[in-house]
């Protein structure tokens, strides 16, 4: 099964997110550029926002990754809800000032004021909707230092209003928003993924028809497309496996199609 | 790892549960055009059912077999026995007859019945004339008995009965009926009396004038006959006046 035609292209969709696995689509391009001109300006925040999966994660590796070369840069992706360990964690990367105890936001201030950098240390926030107020606050009087700049990742949700919240509404220079993939996108980013990894036979599999059915379930959610061809792809090679006359290689069985969307949770059967 | 034969059955349960509301549409959808259909045309022609099963009922009727072409069809005459044939005049004993014996009469002595009890009036086919009234009622007695006996039913002919309807509404025909009745039947003042009544009503009568001047004549006065055919000679020039007066006048110069 290993060897099978399709067990290549399964393991590109494993949900990693990697900044080399970054899939160029026209529309992320402008977003990503724009992150990029964002960060040299001389801002305190910049707010990157989206619904869940539409690449606002990606678009932070992909940007930690580049900017890693030139400055200091740090990600934290996984939240570090407790306010001490918080300061702590980023004195020790930015300023390699290493203590086991927790710092308080006057000791982190002092610190930042002690080292000087030619241009202001980045910090990258995944997921900062988990983020308490109170830290948030923190964050907000760091950055109003300059000690720090932060770009943060957020989800956009659809009952509150995040840029409307009070730490974000007067210190907030910049805000991209993220949006779902279009079938087009969805299309480039599958055909791209593969392409790149040369599945060309599995490439060219996908018309139109399966594009829409899959955008359709996924809702352009990147991350669920992710899942939903991972799916697929084991599904497809089962049946390579055990059932190979039952494979067309022009086109992506429909059903195949649905039966993945049930394992996966995006159809209800 | 994939259980792709649980994974088959979800999803066949998953298509069905999809088609199940578009099925259900298309369902009612078919009732209601077939109802409406239904109920449509049921109004106002037969349906295409009944036609069928009309047909179909005239097919399963059995074809004629040679036997019926080759039978005769005739008139029924059974409508003949539906005509009112009049019940024979046969008189009933009266049952409560005095309990007397009855005396015994000899054949010989028996009356010999009188066929025709009266004779009918004679009615002249005359223009201008009213429509005949009802005619005495003839009742034949039983076609099989060979002594056919005419009886005159006087209950449907009145003489009387004409002569009140005459009084009451003027009617010069029916005046003219009633002058050549009693002239037919040699009353010749009555018949005088009814052509006089009915010449005032309506003088332009020629029949009336004559039964006139016919019963003068009779009666005996026959130049005041001749006087009035001269004047309704004058004032008609009426022909038969005209041979009555020649005639009048060729009895009186013989």
């Amino acid at each position: 099964m290993e060897n099978s035609l399709f067990s290549k292209p399964r393991d590109l969709f494993l949900d990693i997110v990697n900044p080399r696995d970054y899939v160029q689509i026209d529309s992320v391009s402008y977003m990503y550029q724009n992150l990029k001109t964002s960060v040299q300006k001389p801002l305190k925040m910049i707010l990157l926002y989206g619904k869940p999966g539409t690449g606002k994660s990606m678009l932070l590796h992909k940007l930690h990754h580049d900017l890693s070369k030139h400055q200091k840069v740090f990600m934290i992706d996984i939240p570090i809800i407790d306010e001490g360990d918080f300061l702590r964690v980023l004195a020790q990367k930015i300023y390699s000032y290493v203590n086991r105890e927790a710092i308080t936001l006057t000791d982190f201030l002092e610190l930042a004021s002690a080292v000087n950098y030619t241009q202001t240390p980045i910090v990258l926030l995944d997921e900062a909707q988990l983020y308490t107020p109170i830290l948030m606050e923190k964050i907000r009087l760091i950055s109003d230092a300059r000690a720090l700049k932060f770009v943060i990742a957020l989800h956009k949700t659809e009952n509150e209003d995040i840029i409307a919240k009070e730490h974000f509404q007067t210190r907030i220079w910049e805000s991209i928003e993220l949006k779902n993939a279009s079938p087009e996108e969805l299309k480039v980013y599958i055909q791209k993924k593969l392409l790149k990894a040369n599945c060309f036979d599995v490439a060219s599999m996908f018309n139109d028809k399966n594009i829409h059915l899959i955008s359709k379930l996924t809702r352009g959610n990147y991350r669920d497309a992710n899942k939903l061809m991972f799916s697929l792809f084991t599904l497809y090679a089962w049946y390579e496996e055990n059932y190979p006359t039952k494979i067309k290689h022009n086109a992506l069985k429909t059903k195949w199609i649905e039966m993945a969307a049930i394992h996966t949770g995006l159809i209800r059967a | 790892m994939l259980d792709i034969h649980s994974l088959e059955q979800r999803w066949l349960k998953y298509k069905i549960k999809r088609s199940l509301p578009y099925l259900l549409i298309l369902l009612g959808t078919t009732i209601v055009v077939i109802a409406f259909d239904h109920f449509l045309y049921s109004d106002k022609v037969s349906t295409p059912l009944t036609v069928k099963k009309e047909i179909s009922s005239v097919k399963k009727q059995p074809k004629a077999s040679v036997h019926d072409e080759a039978m005769v069809l005739e008139p029924s005459m059974q409508f003949i026995q539906s005509i009112t044939v009049a019940t024979p005049d046969i008189t009933v004993p009266d049952v409560t007859a005095p309990a007397t014996p009855i005396p015994v009469i000899p054949k010989k002595a028996l009356p010999v019945q009188k066929q025709i009890s009266s004779p009918l009036p004679i009615i002249k086919n005359v223009q201008n004339t009213p429509p005949a009234p009802p005619m005495p009622k003839l009742i034949l007695s039983n076609p099989g008995n060979k002594t056919t006996s005419i009886k005159r039913d006087s209950a449907t002919f009145n003489i009387h009965e004409i002569e009140e309807r005459f009084t009451s509404n003027s009617n010069p025909h029916l005046g003219l009926y009633i002058a050549r009745y009693h002239y037919d039947n040699g009353n010749y003042s009555e018949a005088y009396n009814y052509a006089l009544k009915t010449n005032a009503i309506n003088n332009t009568i020629d029949e009336s004038w004559l039964i006139f001047t016919k019963s003068l004549i009779k009666l005996g006065r026959t130049e005041q006959a001749k006087k009035t055919l001269q004047l309704y000679i004058s004032q008609s020039n009426s022909e038969e006046a005209k041979n009555l007066l020649n005639g009048l006048r060729k009895e009186g110069e013989k």
